[in-house]
This record gives C-alpha cells, structure tokens and sequence, in this order.
C-alpha cells in the first residue's frame, strides 16, 4: 500500500508543479514525468493483486470526529485502480496536448493540478474501506469534476451544464450519506469490515439497497437519474469527457457492487429492477444517441447504454445470489465487470477522436463535418477501432464482455424457477447492439467518410504526435483485450468471484470452461484479421496486374457536387427514430424550404424542469415572507412567543 | 395434447393479427378464425365424448365464425366504410404491449391456484386474450373495431370456461352464447345509430355526447 | 471445438451457394407466367465481373475496397460456425451463436460505412434503410436461438442444431409445447432471412427505381471484382440462413452421411422456391411498415420462446 500511496503522492505532486510552473515552459514534461511515475507506481500493487498475490490493507484511527481511516485493495479495488490509473494516464497525457492552444486565455497550469486531484480522489474512492474516507474521496471528486466542466465558464451552456451535474452529484451524495447513516448504525461500526460481518434486518436492507441505487445510479447515469450526464460531457474539454465517462460514472457502478459484496447478496426485487433499469437504460441511451447533431452528445448518450449493459450484468449477477444459482452470479458479475473496463478504454478513444477532430475543425457539429479520412487518417483509424469495439463486434474487446454478459441471462435460462424468466433480456440486448451498430456507422461515416460539408471541415489536418499517441495506446489496448480474451475472462471471473462471495468448488466449476470457451472467441476474432488481412493482400496484388480507373461517385448519374447533397446525421437516424415515435426526444421544426430536428432530453425536460419549477414557484409564493426588514423579523418573534404563552395558558403542559 | 396446444397457438395468433392489421377486414377475418379455433376446441379437449360436446362445438363454431362476422361485414358495408384501422398508439407499440401481456399472462398463471384443465396452456392464453382484447378495445377508435376487441374479450371468457367443460350444465352455455349474440346486437344498433346521427363510425365522435 | 469434418458440408454450400438465388427467380418467373433468366445465371454473372476491372470514385477511401472483402469473410466465417452436416459445425464452442449474429454485424457495418463513403445521398439513403432494417431484424434472430437453447439445454450452435440437441424428439411431441415453439421460430427465422438479403417484402431485388432501393443502392459505385464479390457474399448468407432454417425444419442426426447432404440440398432448394413463391404472391412493403413487419418476427419468436419457459 505504501508504493500505492507514494504513486497517487506524486501525481498530486505532478500537478501542484504543473501550476506553480505554468509559466514557464518545463511545466508540461515536468507534469507529465510525475503523473507517468505516479500511476505506474500506484499500479503495480494492483496489477500484483490481479496477478493472484494480496497486498496488506492500512488502517489509521483518527479519533472522533473522523473515526477510522481504512484502505485496502482487493480483486475487485486492483481491477477500478487499473481502470482508473490507466485511463487517467492516457487522458492526462492526451490533454497536455490538447490544452496547450488555450494557454493564453486561461490557467491551464490550474487545469491540470485540478485533473491530478480528480485522479487521485477517484483512486482513493475505489480503496477506500471505511465511511468517512470514502465520502470525502466522493466528494472530492464530484467537485473537481465540476470545476473541469466549467472549463469554458464564460459559455452561458456551460455554466448551465455544470450546475445541472452539481445539483445532481449532490442529491446523490445526500443518498449516500443516509445509506452510510443508517448501515452504520445497525451494523454498530462505519467501517466495511463491520459492514460485512453485521446482518441487516429485513427493512432496513431494503432501505440501504434503495439507497445505494438512488446514490450510485445518480452517479452511473441510469436512465432516469442522467440528465446531467450529456451536458455535462458534452461542456467539458474533451480529456476531462474522457475521464468522466470512461472512468468517473464507473465509480456509481463499483459501489453497487461493492454494497452488494458486503451486503453478501440482495433481494428478487432489487435485483429485477436493477435488471428492467439496465434494459431501460440501454436501449433508451442509444435511441437517444441516435438522436443527437453534436458528436459529444452522442458520445455521452452512448455512454448511459453501456452503463445500461453493464446493469443488465450486474442485474443477472444479483439474481444468481438472489436465487442461490452461483454460477449465474460468476457470470453476470464478470460480464459487468469486464464491460466496465472495456467501455473505459474505448469510450476514452472515442472522447479524444472527438477532441482531436474539433481541434482540428472547430465545430462539434456532426452535419458541418465529413470527409475527414483523408486529411486525418490516424485519427480516423484510431476512431474507427473504437466504433467497432463500442458496438461489439470482432475482433474488439466489446465482444468479449457482451458475450459475456449474453452468456449470463441465458444461463439464468438454464436454472428453473422465476429467474428463467431473465432470458428474455437477451433479445433487448440484440436490439441494442443493432441501434448501437446504426449509431456508429452514422457517426464514422458522416463525421468522416464522404465528402467535406463546410469550409471548416474541409481544412482540418492531422493533429500532433501528442493527440495519437494516447489514442493509439487505448486502441493496441481495444485490439489486445479483444484478441486474447481468455486472460481478459480469466480475471473478470476471478473479480467478480470476490464480489459474489462465491466459494471454491463452484469457482472452479464456472472458471475454467468459460475460459476455454473464450479461446474460440479468439480463435474467430484472429482468424478474421488474418483472413481479411490476406484478402486484402491479394487483392493489392490483383491491382497491380489490373489497375482500376478513378472517376466521380455514379450513384445512378444523381451526383451533386456540393457536399450539402449528402446524407445529413439526421436523415441517417430518420427512419429509426420515426418507429419509435415519441419515445426518440426529438422536436420537427418545418418551415418552406426548410426543416430542422431539435432533439431535446425527455427526463430533463419533461420531468425534471417542470418539477423544478414548481418548486421555484412554490418557494416565490412563500417568499413574501422574508421582507429584510428587521421589524417584520421581530414581528415573527414576538408573534411565535405569544402563540407559546397562549398555549401554556389554555393548559398545554400538565 | 398436442392438438388442443396447436389450437391454442393459433388462437393467440389470431390475437396478434387483430392488433398488428391495418386493415378492417383482415381483423374480421382473423376474428372468424378465432371462432373456429374456439369451436373445435372443446372437441379436442374432451375426454368422453357426448352430443353435449358435439352441439357446444358446433353451436360456438356458427355464432363465432359465421354469424358474427357476416353482421360486422353487413355494419361495414351498410356504413360504406372501407378505411383503415386507425390505432392511437401504433401498430408496433401494440404488437409489443401485446407480447408483454402474454408474458404477464404466462407468469401470472403459473402463481394462480386456478384449474389447468385438460391442456396447461388454456389458462395463459384465455389471460391473454382477455387482456389483448382490453388493449383492442382501449386503442382503437373506430366502433367496428371495437366490437372486434368485446368479441375478442368474449372469446377469452369462454376458454376460462372450457376448463371445465365437463361440470357446466346446458343452461349456462344457452347464457353464455346468448350473452354473446345480446352484446353484438346492441353493438350493431349502436353502430347502426352511430352511423345514421353522425354519419362516421368513429367512437371518438361519441365524447361529444358529454354533459 | 473443431471439427474437421464439417469441411465437405462447408464447401457443398460455398459451391452451391449462388445457385439458390437463381432458382429463386426462376420459381418466380414461372408463377409470373415468364420463362426467366437461367438459373445458373448468377455464376456467369460472377465470372463475368471478376474478369473486369473496377472503377473507383476519387471520394471514396481505403473504406470502400475493404468492404466486400469484410462481408465475404464474415459470411463465409458465419457458414464455419453452423453445422452444416447435420452433425457439427467446423469452429464450435460456448455462445457461438453470438459470434454468427455478430459476423454478419461486421459485414453490414462495412457496407454501410462504404455506403456513406461515396459522398452520394442515394448510397446514404440505402444505409439508413439498410441498418434500420437490420436493427429489427437482430432480437428476432436472438430469440429464436434462445428458444433453441431453452429447448435443447445447450449454448453452442453444434448442440442447438446438431448432435445432442434432440430437435427430433422435440418435433415427434416431446414434453412442453416444443413443437409449436420450433414451428414458431421456423416462420421467425424464414422472415429474418426475407429481411437480411433483401427480397420481398422488406425489399425487391428486381426493382429500376433507387427510391425504392435498400440493398442495391448501397452498391451502386461497387463494380469488377468488388461486385463480385459482394454478390456472391449474399448469396452465402442467403445460404447460410437457409441452412439455419433447413436445420430448425429437418433435423438429420439420426439419417447416414450421403443422404443427409442430399437432404440438405433438397432443404435449401425448397427454402429458395419458397422465397420465389413468397416474392410473387406479396408485393412489397411501404418503407414505414417494415419495422413492423419484423416486430412481428420478434413477436413470434418470443411467443416460441414463452412456450418453452413454461414448463
């Protein structure tokens, strides 16, 4: 732990010097070299754990009022630190770079110390064994989340985003702490040592779970607590996007384990709604996904359906436990788990291609871009790896956790009882990958492909070294999880055995043949990489013996020259949106010679603006009260003393 | 019993063609098919054979599949309507609410201490059909449609009942039958003086009979 | 896991494959009272564009010549993972039926991407319809092979279809209404198999005017060996779904190996005179109604599956 401790040291370290040095011009190596050896640091004691060995967990007591402060890493800590750190590591790195231009008009340097604090409170978030630590580490980084969203504060849509995250976290928070309140009052210790040992009863139980829900989804971004997510992601700069979406929301999702690990298991009813919510987040986050113009939107949207798929795993695993099937636990857990990390790093990817690409161009607006692949074909590789592996397709490492997780509900319909029931989620998640698939090929191919659609896309360049080099890093780590998936399973049954609580026999009953299942997925995602690599090979060499003429596009003599003529965003997603009527969130604007799709958020718009108002309009109503004078006040205080003495006078006490 | 299941399967198809058709005569026609279905299952059902069986057989089978039918397709043609089906909530979103409430059905039956009778499926698909037949009534406009949905619900009732064909007594099917031929009649006044007042048979019209 | 000899199967339907799109119309042109075209018209076709030389729009990137290799491999990698045989399949292991559904995926996502490559609102168009289509069409596929999971208790495709799975069993009145559920899926699978190569009613494959287009337009620019290739990947998945079909409607584990290949052809033929007889008597779809024609592949699939959960 203490080679732990010294790495997350030097990252803060990193990022104090990268702001008392900002202005002078070792600032950015310094900070990167620091947060380099920070993380590879706080990382071996992780990678250890993952590897099999334990690692001693600390524990100081402070006294009241603090109480006990408890770290420790364990199979499923060592997996998010992992998360965590690597990503982090990218996305630091990646924003050095992109944060560089803006260095005349804002604190960068201050930028970047506030990056290292998140990184470090996330860190500390997921080690964390006792109460008090884990809600300040909480608290931490929601609050440097929001100062990194309000990067560009003079942005009246920015400003708004962040207040809509801050009021959000904080209604999350506030579950939290009741939970916390009121499982350490029963279990008679805030540690999560005597979490696990204390047995709840019934009511109470059901209140800690409701709670944890409450708390963590607000965080996750389950449909319908995400309303912030998508203005928030899209307002930030885009390495702080990365972080948020690829790491930040995964915290919600490790405390939802992390309660159920210590609860030792949750109830039917728990366990079926976190199941519906999964399904309802998945393909609700992807519809809306669809419906979006600007790309960082989208990307955010896309980030509640994976959220949501990730649910579905954790819904199916506490329905093992629920149901006393512990290989249904082992395999709903892992495909959760290995999905968590997989969408860090491809969600990560696909944030800094964004990035790049509005540096590039300055505009975020998918339908003002096009044509991209041919002045940015690093970036338009590097994003494409990662579209294919977000909708889960071989050879990538989406496919080895949505295989995962399908292989969990269908096991549910191996057991007999109610929870066979849960194998009818599988045709929700095939109707997810399907919309996921539509996205992204609209996404890479209007963002990319095809002709430029404005001025400023038609001279966007290749960016520098230190935009692709992150990139590449997460895309060699998409292709690496993808090809050797039975490691990448191995450890996630090996995580998700700690949080099931699952015990020797039934481990290795599930672990090894799952393991060598997934040497066919390796088998079928090599064998399609060879295999077109050689296709693409001969056909290179039928080329040379017989060279192809270039044209015009034909398309049936219909081509128009001006890139306008092409297929907007909006007319991609059209006919999907249409078949789901109102349910899509968009706003048809029709004028002569003119049409416009606003998509707007339901949950935010329909439900929780208009409650909002209602509040503010019931509070203007008793705002007559407070007059700021102080004879009025004394009136109130001589009026409730009169009401008193009334009452003692009429015989109130005996 | 395989063929008593077959039966069955098809009657929740026919459930399905009503919601998922646009077209008016499709619903009428499937609707017809239903009653045939309905009028053999008692045969299939049956353990011990009696003319009792035969006559409810045969009986259900005319009213359900020939009677009805040629009164709504008489209604349509004295309306002159030949439109569309015209849904308030879409034909996906029906097909989809209508597969959840025979999963509902399929979930609740297995909880109900209710009599399974001679085939394990009759109690699920009777559920489903009175709810798909609830989900017809509430979302179409259109008066024809609507009697399509109450006959629907009507065929629902009367598998409810074939779960025990062999306790009912004589009396009870003449009521039941009876039930059924009253509630179209008066649909086809009312269709009829719908159609005569408002001149549109769009049930929809029927709201501005309030206050 | 792997079974080497499923390879005389495998290669039996690469060969026979474009062969089925011609009896197709044939069947097709006969109903329609016309003599039609040749029913090996498809390998001429074939032979005749591989023997050209392709035409490129200068638009167009490295995209556009990778995607009719990507669909090729992945129709022929998704033919690998189905036993073919009756038997077992050559690659074979737990959950491969995700890897089917999602080898094809690949193939359609690289056409689609090739689609908006060449800058052209026709191609556009074709892949907005073409992955609105196939969005609908993957829940029906996934639960029909659920319900061959629920009915045979196992998770690979060998053990839903080949050895082991116990369809004849299931067929003749096994226990739990298995019947009616595999009867349910077959029309499933049959509808999915209209809508993933592009015949009526989700889309004509005879038709001149590209409003009216979903398959072909995206392959408008494709030309030479690239349109080759492409029509020769359709026919395999034609194939490939065929014998999904052929092996939910026949199961031949219990005939001797020389018949249950001659069984299999057979199987595949009636499939394609199906599809002929299915194209003459329905006319094709309005564009809106589609979504809901294989909503209604989904209803009944789930239906099969409803039935065999209730045990």
């Amino acid at each position: 732990m203490t080679l732990f401790f010294l790495g997350l040291g030097l990252i803060l370290a990193g990022g104090a010097f990268a702001w008392l040095l900002q202005r002078t011009r070792i600032a950015d190596s310094v900070f990167a070299l620091l947060v380099s050896l920070g993380c590879a640091a706080a990382l071996i004691p992780a990678a250890g754990v993952l590897g099999g060995r334990t690692v001693a967990g600390v524990a100081w007591d402070l006294g009241p009022p603090t109480g006990i402060w408890a770290f420790d890493i364990d199979a499923l800590s060592a997996l998010f630190v992992a998360v965590v750190l690597g990503v982090g590591l990218a996305a630091v790195l990646y924003g050095i770079s992109y944060l560089a231009p803006e260095r005349e008009h804002r604190s960068v340097g201050g930028t970047h110390f506030l990056t290292a604090l998140f990184l470090v409170a996330m860190a500390l978030v997921v080690t964390a064994r006792a109460t008090i630590p884990f809600l300040i580490a909480w608290e931490l980084m929601a609050l440097s989340a929001y100062l990194l969203v309000v990067f560009e504060d003079e942005q009246r849509e920015v400003r708004r985003a962040g207040l809509i995250y801050l009021a959000a976290t904080h209604i999350g928070t506030l579950a939290l702490v009741a939970m916390f309140a009121l499982w350490g009052t029963h279990a008679g210790g805030f540690t999560f040592d005597a979490f696990s040992r204390s047995a709840l009863p019934a009511g109470a139980g059901a209140a800690v779970l409701s709670l944890a829900l409450l708390g963590f989804g607000f965080k996750a971004g389950l449909v319908p607590l995400h309303f912030w997510l998508p203005g928030a992601h899209a307002a930030a700069p885009s390495h702080i996007s990365a972080l948020m979406s690829g790491v930040m929301i995964k915290t919600g999702i490790y405390g939802l384990l992390r309660v159920i690990s210590l609860i030792g298991g949750a109830p039917p009813w728990w366990s079926w709604t976190v199941l519906a919510l999964g399904a309802l987040s998945g393909v609700l986050g992807v519809l809306w996904a669809l419906a979006q113009h600007d790309l960082k939107r989208l990307l955010a949207y896309h980030s509640i359906e994976n959220i949501g798929i990730i649910l579905l795993g954790v819904g199916t695993g506490a329905l093992g436990i629920a149901y006393g099937r512990p290989a249904l636990a082992l395999l709903g857990f892992a495909g959760a788990v290995l999905h968590t990390a997989n969408h860090a790093v491809f969600k990560s990817l696909l944030f800094m291609g964004a990035g790049t690409v509005f540096r590039a161009t300055g505009t975020r607006a998918m339908d003002r871009l096009g044509g991209l692949a041919r002045h940015m074909p690093l970036t338009w590789i590097l994003f494409l790896i990662g579209s294919v592996a977000i909708v889960g397709l071989p050879p990538l490492n989406g496919f080895v956790s949505e295989w995962l997780v399908f292989l969990g509900m269908l096991q549910a319909g191996a057991a007999l009882g109610p929870v066979r029931a849960a194998v009818l989620g599988a045709g929700v998640l095939a109707l997810i990958g399907g919309l996921a698939l539509a996205c992204f090929a609209k996404v890479g191919g209007v963002v990319f492909l095809g002709e430029p659609r404005s001025e400023s896309a038609a001279k966007g360049r290749e960016a520098g070294p230190g935009y692709i080099a992150p990139m590449a890093a997460l895309a060699l780590a998409c292709v690496a999880i993808g090809l050797l998936a039975p490691p990448a399973v191995r450890i996630a049954l090996e995580v998700a055995a700690t949080v099931a609580g699952a015990a020797g026999p039934a481990r290795q009953d599930v672990i090894a043949p799952l393991t060598a299942a997934a040497s066919g997925i390796t088998v079928v995602s090599g064998g399609l990489v060879v295999l077109i690599g050689l296709a693409w090979a001969w056909r290179r060499m039928l080329e040379r013996r017989r060279p192809s003429a270039w044209t015009e596009t034909w398309a049936c003599g219909y081509n128009g020259v001006a890139g306008r003529m092409q297929y907007t965003a909006a007319s991609y997603a059209a006919p999907l949106l249409a078949a789901f009527a109102r349910l899509s969130g968009i706003r048809v604007a029709r004028a002569p010679g003119a049409f416009h799709t606003h998509p707007f958020d339901l949950v935010l718009e329909r439900l929780v603006l208009p409650t909002w108002r209602r509040m503010a309009g019931t509070a203007e109503a008793i705002r007559p009260l407070q007059q700021g004078r102080l004879q009025t006040y004394l009136l109130y205080i001589v009026g409730v003393l009169l009401a008193l003495l009334l009452y003692l006078w009429l015989g109130g006490a005996a | 019993m395989p063929a008593a299941d077959l039966l069955l399967v098809l009657v929740v198809l026919a459930d399905f063609m009503v919601l998922g058709t646009s077209r008016l005569t499709t619903c009428i026609r499937a609707i017809a098919l239903q009653g045939l279905m309905l009028g053999a299952l008692p045969i299939a059902l049956t353990q011990h054979w009696s003319l009792h069986i035969v006559g409810l057989a045969v009986g259900s089978t005319v009213v359900k599949s020939l009677v009805l039918p040629w009164f709504l397709r008489r209604a349509i043609r004295e309306a002159a309507v030949r439109r569309e089906v015209e849904p308030s909530i879409g034909f996906t979103l029906s097909l989809v609410l209508g597969i959840a409430a025979v999963a509902i059905a399929f979930g609740v039956s297995q909880r109900l201490p209710l009599p399974a009778g001679v085939s394990e499926l009759l109690v699920p698909v009777a559920l489903a059909t009175v709810i798909m037949g609830f989900l017809t009534l509430t979302t179409r406009s259109k008066a024809v449609t609507q009697v399509v949905g109450y006959l629907m619900l009507e065929n629902g009732i009367y598998l409810f009942g074939l779960t025990s064909t062999d306790r009912v007594p004589f009396l009870v099917e003449i009521g039941v039958l009876l039930d059924v031929f009253v509630a179209v009649f008066i649909m086809g006044i009312v269709v009829f003086h719908i159609n005569r007042e408002f001149d549109s048979l769009s049930s929809i019209r029927l709201t501005e009979l309030r206050d | 896991m792997i079974a080497w000899t499923a390879i005389p199967a495998l290669l039996l339907v690469l060969v026979v494959a474009p062969l089925l799109p011609g009896i197709a119309t044939k069947t097709k042109s006969w109903l329609t009272g016309r003599r039609g075209p040749p029913v090996l018209q498809l390998y001429f076709d074939l032979g005749k564009l591989w023997r050209k030389r392709s035409t490129y729009s200068r638009t167009t990137t490295w995209m556009f010549r990778l995607a009719p290799l990507a669909l090729l491999v992945t129709s022929v990698g998704a033919a690998c993972l189905l036993p073919l045989d009756g038997r077992s399949a050559l690659l074979g292991f737990r959950g491969d039926f995700i890897a089917f559904a999602s080898l094809l995926a690949v193939g359609r996502f690289a056409l689609v991407l090739a689609g908006l490559d060449t800058g052209s609102s026709f191609e556009g168009m074709g892949a907005s319809r073409d992955a609105t289509f196939a969005t609908f069409a993957e829940p029906a596929l996934f639960l029909g092979f659920v319900t061959l999971f629920l009915i045979s208790g196992n998770l690979s495709l060998t053990g839903m279809l080949g050895v082991g799975a116990g369809l004849l069993s299931a067929w003749i009145g096994g226990g739990g209404h298995a019947a009616p559920a595999l009867a349910l899926i077959t029309i499933s699978l049959f509808l999915v198999l209209l809508a993933e190569t592009s015949r009526v009613p989700v889309d004509d494959p005879a038709t001149h005017l590209e409003l009216t287009m979903i398959h072909e337009v995206i392959v408008l620019d494709h030309s030479g060996p690239d349109l080759a290739c492409i029509l020769y990947s359709s026919a395999v998945k034609l194939a490939v779904l065929g014998a999904l079909v052929v092996g939910v409607l026949v199961p031949r584990t219990a005939l001797p190996a020389p018949l249950t290949g001659l069984v299999f052809t057979g199987g595949l033929v009636l499939v394609a005179v199906a599809i002929g007889i299915v194209e003459s008597v329905m006319a094709r779809l309005r564009l809106s109604r589609v979504p809901q024609f294989l909503v209604a592949a989904a209803v009944l699939s789930t239906l099969g599956a409803l039935l065999v959960l209730v045990r």
